[in-house]
């Protein structure tokens, strides 16, 4: 949903393979709030079947979805996660089971897909900085990777994910403001933007140090995307980084994005 | 940040408020106004935390709106919008008179606060003498448990165990609660405990009940606990804060009445006023 570019938000619906995609908006993560709950209507009523899930609201009856939340939420097109705070956001679903529920979706099919906080908790392990000094933190391991978001927006982002993928956090992929990493089942399929400057990287420990490989990330709003492979292989990575330009400076800008998906088409035993 | 040592088990201070201040009573501070005589610091440092309501802006504006300018210090903590948070969290939850903590999901709430670890810290906060406070939510989630909405339908569930027994709130103004409570105390799924009703506070000096207290005319608590399977309850007379409307529970005083009078009067002789 970012505020100039609505196409990550048409990127991922067109995953769904539905005319009319049933899309439920979960905005724990900013603590429900209105204004996030209204931009997703806004962007989503016209085209999709939007609704949303509140954890605040659902005993005044402003919750959105008032009954069996696992029942509306396993039969959604597209789930969709707000930013916001991933520790809160991971504790609030966990008293309401949600954790499970979306596992259950993933493996059902529903495409599951958000930026920041909302690209954090599938993974494994998550770098969070989202206050004081940045931590790992245990997602609900969808994808057995670690995650960095706002690649581009803080300097020290990129430090600290070495920093912590050289200390043993599990190898992973972090992507900048504007860009969306799209895994099927667990294999990376494609990295697309909505910027034609955005970038992704996979980030890996080596042998006394960590390397970052620079992905092919795909402009939405120009390059032909690349065919998805049936055999779901990783992206190739591009030959250097020699001409990455210098990092993007001014207005917040929203998250890195990320999407996830799974096909039931073969059984496939899930990640711990 | 000052350390602070753990006090004796009577100095440290839980204020539970049913439903009422700053939140739910804009025009009524007797309520807050007890929160803060409740602290012996000249320049009491206060901290709410809006967390059960997902940190809404309404709750964050009504607390300045009654706290700015009438304490050292009157900030809040966003579990939603940390960034904001300058300082380490322990650094701020240890760093306080008082601490109130506002209403909303309480299944949410007690998530989150664990989540962060933020559980642990007011429990030190406690045993270092700041005092607990809080409305509903807020309120049930100091003591061995109470019964939440988070879910929609009212349902039992355990809170911090600061406090022994259990708390039901909004006993008037969200009347679906209370036969859940009961049935739970009924079943032993919850220790006994209380029921307040909108504007009523109980003060705990350590885990003793020290007073009751209003700031509604009329409004009542209840101690109920199970004995053999049954139900034993107790009405409560809360003490009214402030002087309250006349005609508060059930009349002023006819001592109170004759004193009035005799103030009119030696006004209207003196002034030739009123």
């Amino acid at each position: 949903m970012e505020r100039d570019s609505s196409l990550l938000d048409d990127y991922v619906l067109s995953l769904t393979d539905s005319p009319r995609p049933r899309v439920c908006f979960l905005p724990t993560a900013s603590g429900d709030a209105d204004h996030y709950v209204v931009r997703f209507y806004r962007r989503f009523s016209p085209g999709c079947e939007a609704s949303h899930v509140s954890l605040f609201r659902r005993d005044q009856g402003t919750g959105g979805v008032e009954d069996d939340l696992a029942t509306h939420l396993l039969a959604q097109d597209l789930i969709y996660v707000g930013g916001g705070n991933v520790v809160s956001m991971l504790g609030a679903w966990r008293a309401h089971g949600l954790d499970d529920i979306l596992r259950k979706a993933w493996r059902k099919g529903v495409v599951l897909c958000g930026p920041s906080a909302g690209s954090l908790c599938w993974f494994e392990e998550a770098l969070s900085a989202f206050h004081g000094a940045p931590r790992s933190v245990a997602g609900l391991g969808l994808l057995p990777y670690s995650n960095c978001v706002h690649y581009d927006a803080e300097p020290e982002r990129r430090t600290e994910y070495h920093r912590f993928v050289g200390d043993g956090m599990r190898a992973g992929f972090a992507a900048e403001d504007g860009v969306a990493l799209h895994f099927r089942r667990t294999r990376l399929q494609r990295v697309v933007s909505s910027r034609h400057d955005g970038r992704a990287y996979r980030v890996e420990p080596t042998d006394g140090g960590v390397v970052e490989t620079p992905l092919k990330v795909s402009h939405l709003g120009a390059d032909p995307l690349p065919a998805v492979t049936s055999k779901c292989e990783e992206p190739a990575p591009e030959p250097s980084s020699a001409s990455r330009r210098p990092h993007r400076r001014g207005a917040r800008r929203p998250a890195g994005a990320q999407v996830s998906e799974r096909r039931p088409v073969t059984p496939e035993p899930l990640p711990a | 940040m000052s350390v602070r040592g753990d006090v004796r088990i009577e100095d440290r201070v839980i204020f539970a408020m049913g439903g009422g201040g700053f939140t739910m009573e804009p025009n009524n501070p007797l309520l807050d106004d007890f929160v803060l005589s409740l602290t012996s610091a000249k320049e009491p440092r206060l901290l709410f935390l809006p967390t059960a309501s997902g940190d809404t802006t309404a709750q964050i504006n009504a607390f300045q709106a009654r706290f700015a300018g009438r304490t050292y210090i009157a900030e809040h903590l966003s579990l939603f919008r940390l960034r904001a948070a300058k300082r380490p969290l322990e650094e701020i939850v240890l760093d306080q008179d008082i601490i109130y903590a506002g209403g909303g999901s309480m299944r949410n709430l007690l998530a989150i606060w664990q989540a962060h670890g933020l559980d642990r810290l007011l429990v030190q906060a406690w045993q270092h003498g700041t005092v607990l406070t809080g409305l509903s939510a807020g309120a049930m989630c100091w003591f061995q448990g109470g019964v939440t909405r988070s879910s929609g339908p009212p349902e039992p569930m355990p809170g911090l165990g600061l406090l022994d027994g259990s708390l039901t709130v909004h006993a008037d103004g969200e009347p679906e609660r209370l036969p859940v409570w009961l049935a739970a105390v009924r079943a032993g799924t919850l220790p006994g405990g209380w029921a307040l009703e909108d504007g009523v506070g109980l003060l705990f000096a350590g885990r003793r009940l020290q007073r009751v207290v209003s700031s509604r005319p009329g409004a009542g608590a209840q101690r109920v606990d199970q004995v053999a399977g049954e139900l034993v309850r107790h009405r409560l007379q809360p003490e009214l804060l402030g002087e309250g409307p006349r005609g508060a529970l059930g009349g002023t005083d006819d001592a109170v009445e004759e004193l009035r009078r005799v103030h009119r009067m030696r006004r209207g002789i003196a002034g030739g006023r009123d």
